[in-house]
C-alpha cells in the first residue's frame, strides 16, 4: 500500500512540475530559513555549556544602591571578596578573583598581542580546562607561570614543539614559564581567553587591589555538588564584608547558564537580555515554516478536482477515508522530504553568508546525530503540518458526486484559502513593518547627539613607553599634520566604569549616594574627543598644578547648585579638588540610557588609552601608517594597536544590529514564500476560468479587464491582510520600543510603506499569471472546452 | 441477495427538493444478473450508490444478504464493499497515474492481500481479459475498450459476490461494447450476480430480467431468461462474514 502511495506520490509531483516546484522551493526556503534558525539558536543556547560541572559555576555580581534605585555590575567586585566569601558561605567549594587584560607575549623570535586573565590558582578548579601539556593541579602556583591555549603555543612555538617549560617575555617586562597547554575554547564561550597568568602578578602592580573599596574584579566560584542553590546564594545575599560599613551593597550568584542569555538586571532583578531575542527568532522560524506550508496546503485544496476522481474510486475500491488520509500525508511528508534535500543543499550554500551576517562560524555539523534529527524532524512535522488539512479535505469527498464530476470546491474550503492567504500576508508585513521599525530605532540611537565626535578620533591602548614618551610621540605626530590633537585617558569614552559615590562639597545636595564617573585625563583631552567646555577653562598644560583642578559635567555641575560650580571645592577621599570648568554632558554606557554624571581629573599616570584626532582631510592610510611608524619609534617593543572609536561605538548595537539585519532577510523571505503561493493560485485561477476568459474576450472585453478581473480577488485579500497586520505590528513594534530608554516614536509612514509594498509585489505576482491568461488566444481556450 | 423495500431518497439544493427515489422496492437473487432501465433522471444512477454502498438512503430498508445495511457508516460500508461488490463505470474512471496493472491491484491492496498472491491473481485477471500485453501502460495509452477490459478486470480481481455496472458500454463503440458485454455474461454465468444500469435495450438482452423505473419508481418488470437461485454466502477476506460480525 505505502509503495502504491509513494508511486502516486511521485507520479503526481512529476506530472505537475510547475506547482511542484513551486511547493517544494517554498518549503526548501521555509525549512532552510528555520534550520540556519535553529543553529544559531543552539549555538546561543549552548554558550558555555562545554565546560564540565557548568551548573555548579556561577559569578558574582554586585548590586549597588545609588539614588534610591538597585544598579547592577556583572563584573565589578573588590579583590578580597573571593576569600572571604569562601570562608563564610558554605557550600562554596572554590572561588576566584580574575582581571581581564590584554597582554604581549615575547618568545622564539616572535611577539603577539592576546587577550587573557589574571586568575587565582583556584580558576583552575572551577573550570576545568582540558589540558594537552602540564596538568591543573600546579599549573598556576608558581607567580611567573602562564597556561596558553593550543592555538597560541602553535603560534609562538610551532606544531608538535613542546611548549611546556619555554619561556615567554610578559609586556615587554618580565619572564615567564608555560606551565600548561590547554585546549582551545570553543567560540561561544562568554569569557575567553588565550592565556592564564596568576593574580598575584597583577595585584604586585595594583597594590590598591587589596582594598575593599576599589570594585574591579570578577569573581567566579564554584559551588560543591551537594549544596543547594538557593542556600547558597542566600548566604550569599547575606554576606556583609568585615570592612563595610553600610549595607548598600548585595552580592549574588548569577549561573553560568545565565551568563549569556540572561545578563540584563533591572533594580537589582534578572530581567532577562539576549534570550528574548531567542525566542523572538524561534517564533519568526515557526512563523516561516507556517507561511511555507500555507503554500502547500493552499495549492493541494485549490487543485482538488484533479485528484477528486481518484478518491471516488479508492472509495468505490473500498478504500475507507483513514487509508486515504494517510495517503495524502504520505504524499505531503514525501514532498518535503525532497524539500528537504533541497533545504540542505540551500543551507550548505547559504551558511557562509548567513556566518557573515551573525558574525558567528556557525557549522552545519552532519555527524551530529541531533541536527539530522533536528532536520528530520523539522521536515516531518511540515510535511504533517502542511499535508493533514489537505488530506481531510480530500479524503471527505463524497465518491458519488466526485465520479459523476460535480464541482468539488466547496464554499468552505474557499473561505478557508482565503483566510490562509490573509494569514500568509498578514505574518509577510508584520515581518516588513518590524524590518523598517527595527532600522529606524537602530539609525535613531546610532544618530543620537553624542556630545562627542566619535568619526576619525582613534583610540590606542597604552603599553610599554606610550606614557614616558607621550610628549615626544605627539611632537613628532602633530608635526606631520595628520594628527590634529591627542591626549591619554583611564577609561574608553564609550563606556562606563570607573566610578564612585561619597563626594562632598559645600552648598551642594547630599551626594554621598550619587554614582560619579572619574575620568582621569591629559590635557588636550577635550579638544582630542569634541568634548565642548560650556564654562570656565581647559585642563592647561602651562598651568603647573592643575593636578587638584577638576572639570566636571553640566549634570554635575547641576547637583552642585544653579549658581556657577566654577571655583568651588570637591572634596574627595581627603582630596580637594576645585571646579575650574564645567564640560557638556556627553553619551557613554548605555546608549539608550542616560550617562551618570562625569568629574574629569588631570592625571595620566594611570593612563591606559591614547586618544588622537586624525585630520578629517588626511589620507587615512597614510595617517595609520604614520601613526604606527611613530609608535613603533617611541615603544619599540609593542607591536602598534588601535582602534577606531566609531567601529566600537557600531559594535555596541551588535544584538540589535543582528535584529535588524535578521528581521530584513526574514521579511524579504516571507514575502517571496507567500508570493511563491500566490502565484501557484493565481495561475490555477487563470487555468480555471480559461474558458469564462475566452468567453469574455470574444465578447469584447479588453485586455486590461481581464487582468483586473483577476487580479481583483487576490489584492483585496492582501488589503484585508494590511487591516489586520497594521495593528497587529503597530502592537508588536510599540512593545518592542518599550525595551529602549531612548526610542522612536513609530512613524505611521513605515506602515504604509510596508502595506503598499506588500501590494505592489502581491500585484506583480498575481499580474503575470493574469495577463498570461488574458493575451491567450479564446479560440483555443474554447476549443479545449 | 438483495432485498430493497420503500428505499427513498431525496437531493436538496438551496430551493428545491428533488426525489430520486420514491419507495422503490424490488430483489435481486445471489447470482441473478438484472438490468435497470429507464430515462435519464429516474434516480437509476442514485440506486446502484445505494446498492453499492457508496451512498446511503434517506428512508426504507435496504437488506444485503440478509443484513440490514441501510444504517451503516463509513467504515462499516467500505469494509464490506471491498470484499463483496466490483463496480464498472461508464466512464472507466481508471486513476491516470498507475499503470493498468496498478489499477487492477489497487482492490486487492484495500483487502490486504499479499504482494505475490497479489501478483499472481492480477496475472490471471489480465490474461483472461486479453490485456496482459499492456500490463505496464498508463490509462491513457489504452483505447477506450481496451480502458474497460481494465475496468472489468479491476471489478473482478477481488472475487466479488456482486458486481455494479453503470452502463459499462456508454462509452465504447459496438464491437468493444459486445466485448464488455460478453465477458460480464461469462462472470454472471460463473456465479458473480451482476446489477446493471443501461440506456441500451440491446445489452439489456444479456441480462435475466429488465426493471424499468421512472421518477424513482418501478413501473415494470420484463423477465426473459428463465433463473435459478443458487445462493452463496457473503464472505470477507475467505472467511464467512455473519451478520453480528457486520454489525
Amino acid at each position: 500500500m505505502f509503495i502504491n502511495y509513494l508511486k502516486i506520490a511521485l507520479r503526481n509531483l512529476w506530472k505537475n512540475k510547475g506547482y511542484s516546484f513551486l511547493n517544494i522551493f517554498g518549503l526548501a526556503i521555509g525549512i532552510c530559513c528555520a534550520a540556519l534558525i535553529f543553529l544559531w539558536v543552539e549555538d546561543e543556547v549552548n554558550y558555555n555549556s562545554n565546560f564540565a560541572d557548568s551548573n555548579l559555576i556561577y559569578t558574582i555580581p554586585s548590586n549597588q544602591k545609588y539614588d534610591g534605585q538597585w544598579r547592577t555590575f556583572t563584573q565589578a567586585t573588590p579583590g578580597p571578596l573571593a576569600a572571604e566569601l569562601k570562608e563564610s558561605v558554605p557550600g562554596i567549594e572554590h572561588s576566584a578573583k580574575t582581571w581581564q587584560s590584554d597582554f604581549l607575549l615575547n618568545a622564539n623570535d616572535k611577539s603577539v598581542n592576546k587577550s587573557g586573565w589574571y586568575v587565582d590558582p583556584e580558576y583552575l578548579d572551577i573550570f576545568k580546562l582540558e589540558f594537552v601539556e602540564g596538568n591543573a593541579n600546579n599549573a598556576l602556583t608558581d607567580v611567573k607561570s602562564i597556561v596558553i591555549t593550543q592555538t597560541l603555543a602553535n603560534q609562538i612555538f610551532g606544531k608538535n614543539v613542546p611548549a611546556l617549560g619555554q619561556s615567554i617575555r610578559l609586556n615587554d617586562a618580565e619572564e615567564f614559564k608555560v606551565t600548561g597547554v590547554v585546549e582551545d575554547l570553543p567560540n561561544n564561550v562568554t569569557f575567553g581567553f588565550e592565556c592564564l597568568v596568576p593574580f598575584r602578578n597583577f595585584e604586585l602592580e595594583n597594590p590598591w587591589t587589596k582594598e575593599y573599596g576599589a570594585n574591579f574584579a570578577t569573581t567566579f566560584v564554584k559551588l560543591s555538588p551537594t549544596a543547594n542553590f538557593e542556600t547558597v546564594n542566600q548566604g550569599v545575599r547575606d554576606f556583609v564584608m568585615d570592612k563595610f560599613e553600610e549595607d548598600d551593597t548585595v552580592f549574588f550568584l548569577h549561573a553560568m547558564k545565565d551568563w549569556r542569555l540572561r545578563d540584563n538586571f533591572e533594580n537589582g532583578e534578572q530581567a532577562g537580555g539576549r534570550i528574548q531575542y531567542v525566542k523572538l527568532f524561534i517564533i519568526i522560524a515557526l512563523f516561516i515554516l507556517l507561511i511555507a506550508s500555507i503554500n502547500f496546503m493552499n495549492l493541494a485544496t485549490a487543485r482538488s478536482e484533479k485528484r477528486a476522481n481518484e478518491v471516488g474510486v479508492r472509495k468505490a475500491l473500498g478504500s475507507d477515508k483513514r487509508s486515504l488520509i494517510y495517503q495524502f500525508i504520505t504524499e505531503s511528508v514525501m514532498t518535503t522530504l525532497i524539500a528537504g534535500l533541497l533545504g540542505v543543499a540551500l543551507i550548505a550554500i547559504l551558511l557562509p553568508q548567513f556566518n557573515m551576517l551573525i558574525e558567528k562560524q556557525l557549522i552545519m555539523g552532519w555527524d551530529d546525530p541531533l541536527h539530522l534529527l533536528g532536520l528530520f524532524t523539522i521536515t516531518l512535522s511540515l510535511g504533517i503540518l502542511a499535508g493533514l488539512y489537505p488530506a481531510f479535505y480530500l479524503s471527505s469527498f463524497n465518491p458519488v458526486e466526485v465520479m459523476k464530476g460535480m464541482k468539488t470546491t466547496s464554499r468552505s474550503a474557499n473561505l478557508i484559502r482565503k483566510g490562509l492567504v490573509i494569514g500568509q500576508f498578514v505574518i509577510s508585513i508584520v515581518f516588513i513593518i518590524s524590518a523598517f521599525t527595527v532600522y529606524e530605532q537602530i539609525q535613531y540611537v546610532k544618530s543620537r547627539e553624542l556630545g562627542y565626535n566619535k568619526e576619525n578620533l582613534l583610540r590606542i591602548p597604552v603599553k610599554g613607553d606610550i606614557v614616558k614618551n607621550f610628549s615626544p610621540i605627539k611632537q613628532d605626530l602633530l608635526a606631520t599634520h595628520t594628527v590634529n590633537h591627542m591626549a591619554l585617558s583611564n577609561s574608553k569614552i564609550l563606556n562606563a566604569g570607573n566610578n564612585g559615590s561619597g563626594l562632598t562639597w559645600k552648598g551642594g545636595i547630599d551626594t554621598e549616594d550619587i554614582l560619579i564617573s572619574y575620568r582621569y585625563v591629559s590635557n588636550g583631552f577635550f579638544e582630542t574627543v569634541g568634548i565642548t567646555l560650556k564654562e570656565g577653562r581647559n585642563f592647561s598644560s602651562t598651568i603647573a598644578k592643575d593636578s587638584s583642578s577638576a572639570i566636571i559635567s553640566e549634570s554635575f555641575a547641576k547637583l552642585m547648585g544653579d549658581d556657577s560650580a566654577i571655583g568651588k571645592t570637591i572634596n574627595r577621599w581627603g582630596d580637594s579638588y576645585t571646579v575650574t570648568g564645567v564640560a557638556e554632558d556627553y553619551l557613554y554606557g548605555d546608549m539608550y540610557g542616560t550617562s551618570d554624571p562625569v568629574m574629569f581629573i588631570n592625571n595620566h599616570s594611570e593612563a591606559r588609552y591614547l586618544y588622537m584626532r586624525v585630520d578629517s582631510t588626511a589620507d587615512l592610510n597614510a595617517a595609520i601608517n604614520q601613526i604606527e611608524e611613530t609608535l613603533a619609534k617611541y615603544n619599540p617593543a609593542f607591536p602598534p594597536e588601535y582602534e577606531f572609536v566609531d567601529s566600537s561605538f557600531n559594535a555596541k548595537f551588535q544584538s540589535e544590529n543582528l535584529v535588524g539585519k535578521l528581521s530584513q532577510v526574514f521579511a524579504l523571505l516571507a514575502v517571496i514564500i507567500s508570493c511563491l503561493g500566490l502565484f501557484g493560485l493565481s495561475a490555477y485561477t487563470a487555468e480555471q476560468r480559461k474558458k469564462e476568459i475566452g468567453v469574455r474576450k470574444v465578447l469584447g472585453s479588453s485586455v486590461v479587464n481581464i487582468v483586473k478581473l483577476l487580479s481583483a480577488d487576490f489584492l483585496k485579500l492582501v488589503m484585508i491582510a494590511m487591516i489586520i497586520a497594521i495593528p497587529a505590528g503597530y502592537f508588536l513594534m510599540n512593545n518592542w520600543l518599550q525595551d529602549f530608554a531612548y526610542r522612536i516614536d513609530i512613524n505611521y509612514w513605515t506602515f504604509f510603506i510596508a502595506a503598499a509594498m506588500a501590494q505592489v509585489i502581491a500585484l506583480a505576482t498575481v499580474s503575470f499569471q493574469a495577463i498570461k491568461a488574458a493575451i491567450a488566444n479564446p479560440v483555443t481556450s474554447l476549443r479545449t472546452e | 441477495m438483495i432485498k430493497i423495500t420503500d428505499l427513498e431518497k431525496y437531493y436538496a439544493t438551496e430551493e428545491v427538493r428533488t426525489i430520486a427515489l420514491n419507495k422503490l422496492s424490488f430483489s435481486v437473487k445471489t447470482g441473478e444478473f438484472v438490468a435497470v432501465m429507464g430515462p435519464s433522471g429516474c434516480g437509476k444512477s442514485t440506486l446502484l450508490n445505494i446498492l453499492g454502498l457508496l451512498d446511503d438512503p434517506d428512508g426504507g430498508s435496504f437488506m444485503f444478504n440478509d443484513i440490514e445495511v441501510s444504517g451503516f457508516n463509513e467504515r462499516k460500508r467500505a469494509e464490506l464493499r471491498k470484499h463483496n461488490i466490483g463496480f464498472v463505470f461508464q466512464s472507466f474512471n481508471l486513476i491516470d497515474e498507475l499503470t493498468v496493472f496498478e489499477n487492477v491491484e489497487l482492490p486487492l491492496i484495500y483487502t490486504g492481500v499479499k504482494s505475490a498472491e497479489r501478483k499472481e491473481r492480477v496475472d490471471a485477471v489480465l490474461e483472461k481479459m486479453q490485456i496482459m500485453h499492456r500490463r505496464k501502460h498508463f490509462p491513457q495509452q489504452l483505447s477506450g475498450g481496451q480502458q474497460q477490459r481494465v475496468a472489468v478486470a479491476r471489478a473482478v480481481v477481488n472475487n466479488p459476490k456482486l458486481i455494479l455496472a453503470d452502463e459499462p458500454t456508454g462509452n465504447l463503440d459496438s464491437s468493444n461494447g459486445n466485448e464488455v458485454m460478453g465477458l460480464l455474461t461469462e462472470l454472471n454465468e460463473a456465479g458473480t450476480t451482476i446489477i446493471m444500469v443501461t440506456h441500451s435495450e440491446h445489452d439489456a438482452k444479456y441480462s435475466h430480467r429488465i426493471i424499468r423505473m421512472l421518477d424513482g419508481q418501478k413501473v415494470t418488470e420484463n423477465i426473459l431468461a428463465d433463473f435459478k437461485s443458487s445462493e452463496r454466502p457473503l464472505t470477507t477476506e475467505g472467511g464467512t462474514l455473519t451478520p453480528a460480525e457486520v454489525k
